[in-house]
C-alpha cells in the first residue's frame, strides 16, 4: 500500500537576485513500512524536498510551485495550515541532524516528550508521562523513569539523538523523516543509532525517509534509493539495483568517492637520526574552574595524557579517535596553540616546548596547520592574495616584488586559477576554500603539516579531490603530515601508520593495513566495525 | 596573461545593498547637505552671527530674515547655520574619539583575556558608574568651558559602550580558526588584533557609531541647555533650543526652527544607521 506519493514536486526560492529552483520535478512513492533513502550532496535539494511536504520551508522566499504529495489520500501541498499541523508531529514525525540544538535547553526532557501527546491526543500529563518513559526505554535509555526529569545538557550527543527519536515516535506516526540523523555523531555512536532506527522501523512497521549524504549509510538502511543532484532526481530504484547497476555519471562519481581502498602510493617514510618528530610523555590539560566566587576549585581536565610517539620524515601518520579523545588537543599542542604542562615535542631534535617569543615565531615556519572548517579558517575581510601573502612577507620568504609570483605558484599548486587571487573567501565554494587554506599552510614551505579533520566538513565528491590533492602535495614537497580524523576510511586511504586515541591515551599504534586487518584493542575494533560497508552483491 | 577577476569585498557588497535602501540614501543625502552647508557657512551665511539689530527685535519669518530673528534682532537662519558647525563637529569628533579609544580598548581586552581583560573591563565598569553629567560639570568648572574640552569629555564618556561591543565581538572572533591560523603563522598579537580582529568587528562598530553621533549631539544640546556648553554669542543647536524654550509662547519660531533642524538630522542619522546595520549583516549577503 502506498503511504506517500509525491508527483512532480517543484520548489523555488525567490530572492532579490532572482529565482533558484531548489527542487525540480521530483517524484517518488513510499509504501507503508518501507525505507526510502534520499542521497545527495549539500545543495542538492534533498532536505528542501522533504521539508516542503510539511510546509516547513521558510516562505517567502521559498514557494512550492507545482506538484502534489498524496499522503493517505490527502494532498499535503494544498492542505491548510491547521490540517497540516494535525499531521505534523502526529502522523509524520521528523528527526534532525543536530541533537545539540534540536532540544530546548531550558525544558526538562519529560516536558518536551509529553508535548506532542498533550497537543495532539489531549492526554493528561500523568498518562503522557507513563508513555514517555516507555518510549525512552524503547530507544535504549537506561533508568528512564529517573532520567526523564533531566535537562538536555545532562545527556551526551548520542543519548540526545535517542531522546529525539523517542520524541518523534511517541505519537506513533506512520512516516518518519530522518534528516541526516547521525552526521553530527561519533562513528561508534552513529552505528548504534542507525541500528536503533532500523530496529524500530521493523518492529513498528514504520515508513522512513532517510536523508543522507553517505551512500554507505543509505545502502545499509534503505529499500529504495533516490539520488539527487542540483534539485533533480538523477537516478532512483531499488537499493540493490542502484548499488550494483547504477548508470548515471553522477551516481558513478558518488560511488567512486566512497573510499574502500588502501593507500594508492607506497610510504615515503625515511628513518632519520634524530627522528623527524618525537613526542615524549606529553601532557596537555585544561583548567576548569568550578564552585562559588570565593571558593573556586581548580580542576585539570586531561586532554592529552602522557603521549609518546614518533613520526618519521615523509610519513603520513593518522591520529584517529572520537570527539573528546584528545586528538585535536594533541595537534594543537604540537602547533603550540595550547600550552602543555609536561613532556617534550622534538622537531628534528629541537624542543618546541622550550621556545617562546621570537625564537618560536621563526621556528613556526617549519610546522603549519590545516583546519577543519574552511568557512571559519579564512579571514572574511582579506582577499586570497592577502591571505597567502601575509605569511610570505612576515617570514621574509618573498619580497614585495616577488610576492605576486609566489602567490600565483601556490594557486597552481593547489589547483586554483590564478585569476581568482583578488577574490574574497565568501565567493568560493567549500572545497575551493579548503584549497586556499592548504595553500596558506604550504606558503611557508613547512616540513611538518598538521591537518585537523581537513575533509570532514566537505561533501563526499569534494572530499575525494582534496585527499588526492593532499597526497600529491606531500609527495611533491616531501612533507611529513600528522592527519587527525574520526573517519577510518579516509585514514586508510591516506595514512602510512595510525595511532588510535581514546580518552587522551594511545591505545593502539601500527601500520595502517595491519590495524585494519587485525585490530587488537577493543576500542579500535568498535571504531572499525562502525564503518558502513558498501557491499556489492 | 589572463585577466585577474576583481572580487567584491564584504564592504562593496554592503555598499551595494545600502544603495538599494531608499530611506538610508535619503538620510545620507540630507547629512551630506548639512555638512556642506556647515563647512561653507562663513561664506554663504546671510548675516554675521553676532550682528545685532536691536530696532528689529524678535520678528517672525520674513523675506529679509527667512527664519525670523531673535530678541536681539540676530538672524535665526545664520545662527542655526553657525550652530550646525558646532553640533556636527561635536557629533563627529566626539564619536571619532569614542571610536578610537573604544575599539582599541575592547579589542585588546578581548584578545588578551585573563587578568588583563578583567582589569580593563572593570575600569570600564567603574567609569560607567560615574555620573557623567557631574563628571563633565566638574571638568568645565576646573578647566573653564572650552570647545576642545567639551569634545574630549563627551568622547571620554561615550567610548565605554563601544569598548564593550568590540570586546564581545572579539571574544567570539578569536575562537575562529582563522585567528588560530594567524597565530600558527607567527603573527604578533598586535598584528592579529589590527589585521584580523578589528576589520571583522567593523560592521557593528560602524552601526553603533552612527547611533552615537545623535546621542552626542543631544548630549551637547543638553549641556548647552544647562549653560555648560557653548556660550553666546556663539551658538549651537542645543543653545538655540534652550533660548527658544524660554520665549516659546511669545516667539515660537525661535524654538521650532532649531528643533526641526535637530530632529531632521537625528532622523537622517537613524535611517542611515538602520540601513548600515542591514547592509552589513553578513547573513544578508548572497541576496
Amino acid at each position: 500500500m502506498t503511504l506517500l506519493h509525491v508527483e512532480n514536486l517543484r520548489v523555488c526560492f525567490h530572492t532579490r537576485n532572482g529565482t533558484t529552483v531548489a527542487v525540480d520535478d521530483v517524484s517518488f512513492s513510499l509504501a507503508a513500512g518501507k525505507v526510502l533513502g534520499i542521497v545527495g550532496e549539500s545543495g542538492s535539494g534533498k532536505s528542501v524536498a522533504c521539508y516542503s511536504l510539511l510546509g516547513l520551508i521558510p516562505s517567502p522566499p521559498g514557494k512550492v510551485e507545482s506538484g502534489a504529495a498524496w499522503f493517505a489520500g490527502d494532498n499535503l501541498l494544498t492542505m491548510n495550515e491547521k490540517a497540516l499541523r494535525n499531521i505534523r508531529g502526529r502522523r509524520i514525525s521528523m528527526i534532525f541532524q543536530d541533537p545539540m540544538t534540536a532540544l530546548n535547553p531550558y525544558m526538562r526532557i519529560v516536558d518536551q516528550l509529553v508535548e506532542p501527546l498533550r497537543v495532539h491526543a489531549k492526554q493528561s500529563f500523568k498518562d503522557a508521562r507513563v508513555k514517555a518513559i516507555a518510549a525512552l526505554e524503547e530507544v535504549g535509555i537506561r533508568d528512564a523513569a529517573a532520567r526523564i526529569n533531566d535537562y538536555p545538557h545532562q545527556f551526551s550527543g548520542g543519548m540526545r539523538q535517542r531522546v529525539m527519536i523517542a520524541m518523534a515516535l511517541i505519537s506513533e506516526p506512520e512516516l518518519l523523516i530522518a534528516d541526516e540523523p547521525t552526521t553530527a555523531l561519533d562513528v561508534t555512536v552513529q552505528a548504534q543509532i542507525l541500528a536503533l532506527i532500523k530496529t524500530l522501523q521493523q518492529t513498528r512497521n514504520l515508513a522512513v525517509i532517510f536523508i543522507t549524504h553517505d551512500l554507505g549509510v543509505a545502502a545499509m538502511m534503505a529499500d529504495d534509493i533516490l539520488v539527487m543532484q542540483k534539485g533533480k532526481v538523477v537516478e532512483q530504484g531499488a537499493t540493490e539495483r542502484i548499488v550494483n547497476f547504477h548508470t548515471h555519471p553522477y551516481t558513478k562519481k558518488l560511488f567512486a568517492a566512497v573510499l574502500t581502498s588502501a593507500k594508492p602510493v607506497p610510504s615515503a617514510a625515511r628513518v632519520t637520526e634524530p627522528p623527524f618528530l618525537q613526542i615524549n610523555h606529553l601532557h596537555t590539560g585544561f583548567i576548569a574552574q568550578t564552585g562559588q566566587l570565593f571558593r573556586k576549585t581548580k580542576q585539570l581536565i586531561k586532554g592529552v595524557d602522557d603521549i609518546s610517539l614518533t613520526l618519521r620524515e615523509g610519513e603520513i601518520l593518522g591520529v584517529v579517535g572520537e570527539s573528546g579523545s584528545g586528538k585535536s588537543t594533541l595537534g594543537r599542542s604540537i602547533m603550540r596553540l595550547v600550552d602543555s604542562q609536561a613532556g617534550e615535542i622534538l622537531l628534528q631534535g629541537k624542543d618546541l616546548r622550550g621556545l617562546s617569543g621570537r625564537a618560536l615565531k621563526v621556528e613556526r615556519r617549519h610546522f603549519q596547520m590545516i583546519f577543519q572548517d574552511p568557512y571559519a579558517s579564512l579571514n572574511p575581510r582579506m582577499t586570497v592574495f592577502d591571505t597567502l601573502a601575509e605569511p610570505l612577507l612576515l617570514h621574509g620568504i618573498a619580497t614585495k616584488a616577488t610576492v605576486l609570483e609566489q602567490v600565483n605558484q601556490l594557486m597552481d599548486d593547489v589547483g586554483l586559477e590564478r585569476r581568482f587571487i583578488r577574490k574574497y573567501p565568501h565567493e568560493f565554494s567549500g572545497g575551493q576554500r579548503q584549497r586556499i587554506a592548504i595553500a596558506r599552510a604550504l606558503a611557508l614551505r613547512p616540513k611538518l603539516i598538521i591537518a585537523d579533520e581537513p575533509v570532514s566538513a566537505l561533501d563526499v565528491t569534494i572530499r575525494a579531490q582534496i585527499l588526492e590533492l593532499l597526497l600529491t602535495l606531500t609527495q611533491k614537497h616531501g612533507l611529513t603530515m600528522l592527519f587527525i580524523s574520526h573517519d577510518m576510511s579516509v585514514v586508510r586511504y591516506l595514512c602510512d601508520r595510525v595511532v588510535v586515541m581514546h580518552k587522551g591515551k594511545i591505545v593502539e599504534e601500527g601500520e595502517t593495513e595491519k590495524i585494519f586487518a587485525s585490530p587488537v584493542h577493543p576500542y579500535t575494533r568498535s571504531l572499525l566495525s562502525a564503518i558502513p560497508v558498501l557491499e556489492k552483491v | 596573461m589572463e585577466a585577474i577577476e576583481k572580487g567584491t569585498s564584504l564592504t562593496q557588497d554592503a555598499l551595494r545593498r545600502l544603495r538599494k535602501n531608499k530611506m538610508a540614501m535619503v538620510g545620507l543625502t540630507i547629512l551630506l547637505g548639512m555638512v556642506i552647508i556647515a563647512l561653507l557657512t562663513p561664506w554663504i551665511a546671510p548675516y554675521e552671527y553676532d550682528a545685532q539689530n536691536l530696532d528689529l527685535g524678535a520678528s517672525p519669518p520674513s523675506t529679509a530674515h527667512w527664519l525670523g530673528t531673535d530678541v536681539f534682532g540676530r538672524d535665526q537662519l545664520t545662527r542655526i547655520m553657525y550652530g550646525s558647525r558646532v553640533s556636527l563637529m561635536v557629533g563627529f569628533i566626539a564619536t571619532t574619539v569614542a571610536l578610537l579609544i573604544g575599539v582599541f580598548w575592547g579589542a585588546t581586552a578581548g584578545y588578551l583575556g585573563g587578568r588583563i581583560d578583567a582589569f580593563m573591563m572593570r575600569t570600564v565598569d567603574v567609569l560607567y558608574a560615574l555620573p557623567f553629567t557631574i563628571f563633565i560639570i566638574l571638568l568645565t568648572v576646573i578647566f573653564g568651558s572650552s570647545m576642545l574640552l567639551l569634545f574630549l569629555a563627551i568622547g571620554a564618556v561615550e567610548w565605554l559602550t563601544m569598548a564593550r561591543i568590540v570586546r564581545g565581538q572579539v571574544l567570539t572572533l578569536k575562537q575562529q580558526e582563522f585567528v588560530e591560523a594567524a597565530v600558527a603563522i607567527g603573527l604578533s598579537p598586535r598584528n592579529i588584533i589590527s589585521r584580523h580582529l578589528i576589520p571583522n568587528t567593523l560592521g557593528p562598530v560602524i552601526v553603533y557609531a552612527t547611533l552615537t553621533i545623535p546621542s552626542v549631539i543631544l548630549l551637547e544640546s543638553f549641556l548647552s541647555f544647562l549653560g555648560l556648553g557653548i556660550q553666546p554669542p556663539a551658538s549651537s543647536w542645543g543653545s538655540l533650543i534652550s533660548d527658544g524654550v524660554e520665549s516659546m509662547e511669545a516667539y515660537p519660531w525661535l524654538l521650532i526652527f532649531p528643533a526641526l533642524t535637530l530632529s531632521i538630522t537625528l532622523f537622517s542619522l537613524n535611517f542611515l544607521g538602520d540601513g548600515l546595520r542591514d547592509a552589513l549583516d553578513p547573513r544578508a549577503s548572497g541576496d
